[in-house]
């Protein structure tokens, strides 16, 4: 029984503190290592982020290079695929378009009817806000955090905690910020929690991502009100973005209230980055 | 020019594991997913390659490989390097204690490599205050785990033209 101990102990030394053949670093040496990069991300200093930030940008590079393949193969497969599907899709836009001339009126109407009560209201129309548009560098959904690194980093003023738009529609925030690139944690992410605010029920909630398209609406209060349909807005109320960005749309499964998005996240190639109110 | 030939096709397939570990990383492409099936080739790759031929992938460059994945995926730094490098140690260990090497043998001492993997890798995202996942976790394991056997035959084709 002793031997055997001795045995496995003699086999872990061997297998993590002997060099191998061409062998530069033991593995414990590289174990300590990793342990101290995990200990060193929780320290925020400026030269650690510059370096930090410089090393993230030249990977970033490096795989936006690497994937050029994998890119190109699917463009190309979605191309094809779009041809396949020309008949079909032709059909269901003749019908979309009718929908849309009957509806036409109908908002020409509520346009007018919203432009009096704003007057009435002497709101101001004008958005206060300041946006900056970027390319989608690397799109990497890892099943394990959903996000994207966009083209523009400090360089153009952006930092933490920012909204991120896909034209109009709300679709994350910046959670990393290196000198020439960002990385946006999409709504759809596990650790993605938004305060929100329904319409026309008007309850307020927080929007959590569960690493699927479809987040949904947790710590409402128990007499909501939201019923299918109800459009989704930021609420602002964590005082960083603006209030009334549109998010989605709510749909009631089983008891859940889901959250159907306005942008699709995987057809998304350019975003506008909210830099907040202009002074 | 035919034995430059040879030696060069020898060359690019004693390297392919080296490339294909850097095109994983770099392609963020560690994780196979393709609706109920998700595979860790990362793993894979890493757990043949230090049990069969240690020589062509150095610990070195799996570490790297782990911090460049942390960074195309969005991680804390270490979090993927940790992991890989205890699946590089428990492969090492089971080389070490092994003398007959065989697809079984393999196949079944791959389970510790997995659970320690992944158990480093839940621990060290927990502690950077990241939500995962568990039972994704869980099925991503038991996939990579059935996996196995079908990139053991790819990998020991390549290993076989190598020693050819």
């Amino acid at each position: 029984m002793e031997t055997s101990r001795e045995d496995v102990g003699i086999a872990i030394r061997s297998a993590f503190l002997r060099k191998g053949t061409q062998q530069r670093f033991s593995l414990f040496v590289l174990v300590v290592f990793s342990v101290i990069l995990i200990y060193l991300e929780t320290i925020e200093t400026k030269p650690l982020n510059g370096i930090r930030s410089f090393v993230k940008d030249v990977i970033y590079r490096g795989a936006a290079v690497s994937s050029y393949p994998s890119k190109i193969f699917s463009t190309s497969y979605s191309f094809f695929e779009n041809h396949i599907n020309l008949y079909g899709n032709y059909n269901e836009l003749i019908k979309e378009n009718e929908e849309l001339k009957d509806n036409i009126s109908k908002s020409d109407f509520l346009e007018l009817e919203n432009s009096q009560l704003r007057k009435l209201i002497e709101e101001q129309i004008e958005s206060p806000s300041n946006f900056v548009s970027a390319r989608i560098m690397l799109d990497k959904q890892s099943p394990y955090l959903n996000s994207f690194v966009i083209n523009v980093g400090s360089n153009k003023g952006i930092k933490n905690g920012m909204a991120a738009l896909d034209g109009k529609n709300f679709i994350g925030r910046i959670v990393d910020v290196n000198f020439f690139s960002s990385r946006v944690l999409l709504v759809s992410d596990l650790n993605s929690k938004i305060p929100i605010l329904s319409e026309p029920s008007a309850n307020h909630a927080i929007l959590s991502g569960h690493g699927t398209s479809e987040p949904t609406l947790e710590y409402l209060p128990e007499n909501h009100n939201i019923q299918d349909g109800d459009k989704i807005y930021t609420s602002g109320k964590e005082g960083i973005f603006i209030p009334g960005i549109p998010i989605g749309e709510a749909k009631i499964v089983k008891n859940k209230i889901k959250v159907l998005l306005f942008s699709d996240l995987r057809q998304i190639t350019f975003v506008n980055i909210d830099l907040g109110a202009l002074d | 020019m035919a034995l430059h030939i040879k030696k060069l096709q020898f060359k690019f397939f004693e390297i392919l594991p080296l490339l294909l570990l850097f095109f994983i990383s770099l392609n963020g492409s560690s994780i196979i997913n393709v609706k109920f099936f998700s595979v860790n080739i990362h793993y894979i790759l890493i757990y043949y390659w230090v049990l069969r031929q240690p020589q062509s992938l150095g610990y070195g460059f799996i570490f790297l490989s782990g911090i460049i994945s942390d960074i195309v995926l969005g991680f804390p730094l270490g979090v993927n390097a940790l992991s890989l490098l205890f699946v590089a140690g428990v492969a090492a260990y089971i080389r070490v204690v092994t003398v007959r090497m065989t697809l079984l043998n393999d196949w079944i001492s791959f389970i510790p490599a997995l659970l320690f993997a992944n158990f480093i890798y839940f621990t060290s995202l927990y502690i950077s205050d990241y939500s995962v996942d568990y039972l994704y976790l869980l099925k991503n394991s038991i996939f990579t785990f059935i996996f196995y056997p079908v990139l053991w035959g790819l990998f020991s084709l390549i290993l076989s033209l190598t020693k050819s």
